[in-house]
């Protein structure tokens, strides 16, 4: 982990117009993330942090504050922009997986490689997917994965293009004990061997324990847990 | 980069079938436009053949003067066979006896199309120099000569002529014909400048030929010159032509918004499909350029292929369609050029067109979807959907008829029917308001749906009516044509005129046909007249009232006047009542519409030097293509009976009895026989092959109306997948649910039926009074028939759907697998 900010939030705010009136979703968020560290949002559902994640991953637009990704202004971006920041900086792992299912693993996996332009993106998924133990499945197409290797696809296909900041919602939350436990096994030890920064929204405590800091949000306030351990690793498992 | 990905996705969909939708209806609207465009161009290329022979050629132009040698190289150029006729009446004598003859002067080449039959057998060449082949009658008018006498020159009577390829079907015809060799005409002495004679240039040559020609000759044609085709003038094989040229090209607009409807349903779907694919790509940080690259070439892809099998199935179509035409019209074979051309721009400009509007939306799918599932994407209105597609229909349309009016009172029809049925299938469904939401009974259940989801139930409920409506209507349409071709030339439609029997002669040849034939049929009188007057205001020749005369427009010409006790068989009166007081007259339709008559006005004829006034009493409709005699003007018997009068007659007479006629005329030397048997079996042939493209027509309007009701029910199930799911998981039976979901597409399908038969027996109204001239009734069955196989179709079609999706697990549905 190094000193150097991934992501910065100053007094973030964002609302929506609803029929009785504006609701406030997010309320002044302040975060500081450094570049390498990994961060667990916690919280009950609707309190935001799902809102949060769409905010720091520059998927949507705030109603006030700041957010620098990698020392780039989010805000001084339009859409292009932040395609592009994205394509370079950031990646994602979802709950639901979002594999495109007439894709076979392999072409998932190479698709971010081939938006951003990389040279040998089908030499670099198979590396990829070789990591995560499918060298096997190469072919195979979402719909014939169980939902574990269907994640240890999209995991592989998140560190393709090397992002400097990973986004991880609710990674786990469509898979049973087993394969909870070696999904979180693979994403952290292949986050730390990329120098990835990673957030990580969950309802799991067991996984956020995993990260170096843990927050808290509820009613669009976020907070860091006093019980952080930030040098919690994987002798924890 | 997006090109191979666009060719990646398109090449995995394909291969899993997430394609066969959106293909195959691209490819049954190419397949139709391309298949019927052939099809009806090989036809009418084979109808207007044999038809032809009724004109004795191709084209005519018929002219009081002769034409510009410049036209005539034109033809040349063009590559078309030409000859000409002369035309002249003139006085012929034999001895003492003398009788006014219609001159036809030929030269080598005529005729072009057909045959000339006479009393030996078919002519072989044109009549010798010096000598005369002529009308049977002629003889018995002139007792019987060896020679006669035309201006200064004598000729010899060498054959009797029975039958001549372009006698036309005037029955009242009144001179005897006689055809005479060009080069004789100047020894006569006739033709002096000035004299009366009419030019008629006539043509033959294959279609691509005769269209140039006639795209160059004839705006080059002045006010007395006429251009003449098969489908000019009111013979019953122009009016069989005409009417099964309209319905084809009516059933291919509608066969083409059809399959409009299911490309439009179609990418609809396939673009909601891809709505998480878009949101992934742009996450993974595609930018705006990459995915409009991505999805049009994908798209153009789609459309390719769709295209290309449309192309293929089309022309092989047409192939196979060949195979069971008879050998003669199978071997016209028109260019395939057109076809291809408009079946590719059918395929290109409808999947563009209509998903242009989904792609747009599919483009601006925001990329937070993959967090906030329920996103959907922007809503530029529905007009502008609209707008487009209506664009996209009226330009198929238009290339394809290239009838500006006919299009767009489909656009209009089709729009109409749109917002009608959403209107009705909106209110019909809110109508089940107050059905409770009890879950185990499955009617209960369907009953719930349907008023759950109204106004997207409206929308397939339009879909699911159109292609009813559009099946019904093609369905009644083709049955009435080939229903009344069959009532207008039963077995028994007579196949003999005779005509200017005199009225010294009607006893005596109403004697002669009772020995032979059974029922002899009523004669007609005929007296000659002409209308001088409307309501007291002088009538004008068309000539005179473009030129700005005051008056009223007339018609320029005798015409053949009759009375009658009573109103003809196959006569309809329209307006009023027929004959009853001593000055009535009945005037037909289409003489009435033109000379702007109604019921009421007087009318003034000079007949035989009198003047005779009438008062309409009644608008008469008259089916022409029946081969009865038939007449614009019907008066009573106190008016005419006075006037000297010839008469006409029609009768059947088997083909084995020939030696009645040859009798009759020995008896009756100065009656005309007309012998339309080989009219009536060209027309049969005609029916024949028509009712084949009919057919075919239809077929490809139901393959149409079954894809846009798959591809309906496909829309509605995406959206009942999660509803099931949840049920699903609570518990609900596969059974209630495999029940519920047939019973409210079964009662969508019902609703359907009922508005599809309403909404086409008004369209079928519409087109029967306005384009067809049918007669009107209502298909009582179909109101029983319609909504029921509604029903069961559709509720099928929704049971087959459900089957598969129950067949999942509850966690797959609900994954959205």
């Amino acid at each position: 982990m190094s000193n150097k900010s991934a992501i910065v939030v100053n007094a973030l705010v964002k609302s929506v117009m609803t029929q009785e009136g504006v609701l406030t979703i997010l309320n002044g968020i302040d975060l500081d993330v450094k570049q390498g560290e990994s961060i667990a949002i916690l919280g009950p559902s609707g309190s935001g942090k799902s809102t949060l994640l769409g905010l720091l991953a520059a998927l949507d637009a705030p109603t006030g504050g700041d957010i620098y990704l990698d020392g780039e202004s989010l805000g001084a971006l339009d859409e292009e922009g932040k395609a592009a920041l994205r394509k370079e900086k950031v990646s994602f792992i979802f709950q639901s997986f979002m594999l495109v299912d007439t894709l076979n693993a392999l072409e998932n996996v190479m698709l971010p490689a081939e938006l951003a332009g990389i040279k040998d993106a089908r030499g670099k998924a198979k590396q990829m997917l070789d990591r995560v133990g499918l060298t096997h499945r190469l072919t195979h197409f979402p719909h014939q994965l169980s939902g574990g290797e269907q994640q240890r696809v999209a995991i592989a296909r998140a560190f393709i293009c090397e992002p400097k900041v990973l986004f991880a919602d609710e990674p786990t939350g469509n898979l049973d004990g087993a394969n909870s436990d070696k999904i979180t096994q693979m994403l952290f030890s292949m986050n730390k061997e990329s120098d990835t920064t990673l957030v990580l929204v969950t309802h799991d405590l067991i996984l956020a324990s995993r990260c170096q800091r843990q927050f808290m949000m509820e009613d669009g306030v976020l907070s860091e847990s006093t019980n952080s351990r930030p040098d919690i690793t994987d002798e924890v498992r | 980069m997006a090109l191979m990905l666009a060719w990646r996705f398109f090449k995995r969909e394909l291969f899993q079938g997430q394609l066969l939708l959106i293909i195959f209806a691209i490819t049954l609207a190419v397949l139709a436009v391309t298949g019927l465009a052939s099809v009806s161009d090989r036809l009418q290329v084979a109808i207007e053949g044999q038809a032809s022979q009724f004109i004795a050629a191709d084209r005519i132009i018929q002219s009081p003067r002769e034409i510009d040698p410049a036209l005539l190289a034109i033809a040349n150029k063009a590559g078309l066979t030409q000859t000409y006729v002369l035309e002249f009446n003139s006085m012929a004598y034999a001895g003492d006896k003398f009788q006014l003859v219609k001159v036809r002067a030929v030269e080598e080449g005529y005729p072009l199309k057909g045959q000339i039959e006479l009393s030996t057998g078919q002519a072989q060449g044109l009549p010798k120099r010096g000598s005369l082949w002529f009308e049977t009658r002629l003889a018995g008018l002139l007792s019987q000569p060896e020679h006669i006498e035309i201006g200064h020159a004598n000729f010899t009577l060498s054959a009797e002529i029975t039958r001549l390829p372009d006698a036309g079907f005037n029955l009242f015809a009144s001179s005897p014909v006689v055809l005479m060799r060009m080069a004789d005409v100047a020894k006569t002495g006739v033709i002096q400048p000035g004299s009366r004679v009419t030019y008629l240039y006539q043509f033959a040559g294959n279609a691509s030929q005769l269209t140039a020609f006639e795209m160059q000759v004839k705006p080059l044609l002045n006010t007395s010159q006429r251009w003449i085709d098969v489908t000019s003038g009111d013979s019953p094989i122009a009016n069989a032509v005409k009417r099964a040229e309209q319905f084809l090209l009516l059933a291919c607009l509608l066969g083409i918004a059809l399959a409009c409807a299911a490309i439009g349903i179609a990418a609809q779907r396939y673009c909601q499909r891809h709505y998480d694919v878009v949101a992934m790509l742009k996450t993974f940080g595609a930018s705006a350029r990459q995915i409009r690259i991505l999805f049009s070439v994908h798209l153009l892809l789609v459309t390719s292929l769709g295209v290309v099998l449309g192309l293929v199935l089309g022309i092989g179509l047409d192939k196979v369609i060949s195979l069971f035409l008879p050998a003669e019209i199978a071997s016209y074979s028109p260019s395939l050029l057109r076809p291809v051309l408009l079946g590719t721009a059918t395929g290109l400009i409808s999947a563009l067109m209509f998903s242009a509007y989904p792609l747009l939306r599919l483009l601006s799918i925001p990329p937070l979807r993959v967090i906030q599932r329920q996103l959907e994407s922007a809503n530029f209105g529905m007009w502008l959907h609209l707008l487009l597609s209506l664009m996209a229909m009226g330009l198929l349309g238009y290339l394809y008829s290239g009838q500006l009016a006919m299009t767009l009172t489909v656009v209009l029809t089709v729009l109409l029917l749109g917002v009608l049925l959403s209107l009705l299938g909106f209110l019909m469904i809110k109508l089940g308001h107050g059905i409770g939401m009890k879950t185990t009974n499955p009617m209960q259940l369907a009953l719930a749906g349907l008023r759950r989801r109204a106004k997207q139930n409206a929308v397939q409920l339009v879909g699911f009516s159109c292609a009813l409506v559009l099946l019904l209507t093609i369905l009644a349409l083709r049955q009435d044509l080939l229903e009344e071709w069959q009532q207008q030339l039963p077995d028994n439609a007579p196949n003999y005129f005779l005509v200017n029997i005199a009225p010294e002669q009607k006893q005596g040849v109403e004697d002669y046909l009772f020995e032979y034939i059974d029922e002899v049929p009523e004669l007609y009188p005929v007296i000659r007249g002409r209308l001088t007057q409307i309501n007291g205001e002088e009538t004008l020749t068309k000539k005179q009232v473009e030129a700005g005369e005051s008056g009223r427009l007339g018609i320029g010409r005798e015409l053949n006047l009759t009375w009658r006790e009573q109103l003809p068989k196959n006569n309809q009166i329209l307006e009023g009542h027929f004959n009853q007081k001593p000055n009535d007259v009945s005037v037909e339709s289409g003489v009435a519409e033109r000379l702007a008559l109604k019921v009421g006005d007087e009318l003034t004829f000079t007949i035989d030097n009198q003047t005779v006034s009438v008062i309409i009493a009644s608008i008469r409709d008259v089916h022409w293509e029946n081969l009865q005699p038939n007449f614009f003007m019907i008066f009573t018997r106190d008016t005419l009976s006075s006037f000297a009068s010839t008469s006409i007659l029609s009768f059947r007479l088997e083909n084995d009895k020939q030696q009645v006629i040859v009798g009759l005329l020995r008896l009756f030397p100065t009656v005309s026989v007309i012998d339309v048997g080989a009219m009536i079996a060209q027309l049969r042939q005609i029916i024949d092959q028509v009712s084949v493209s009919l057919s075919l027509v239809l077929g490809l309007v139901i393959m149409a109306s079954a894809l846009v009701m798959m591809a309906q029910t496909e829309a509605g199930m995406a959206s009942r997948q999660r509803e099931l799911a949840v049920l699903r998981t609570f518990g609900a039976s596969g059974w209630l649910l495999k029940w519920a979901t047939g019973l409210e597409f079964a009662l969508l399908g019902f609703i359907a039926g009922v508005l599809a038969v309403w909404v086409s027996e008004f369209s079928l109204y519409l087109l029967k009074t306005q384009v067809f001239e049918l007669n009107v009734y209502m298909h009582w069955p179909w109101w029983g028939i319609a909504p029921l196989s509604g029903a069961v179709l559709v509720g099928l079609l929704g049971l087959w759907r459900c089957r598969q999706l129950l067949n999942h697990s509850c966690s797959e549905l609900l994954k959205g697998h």
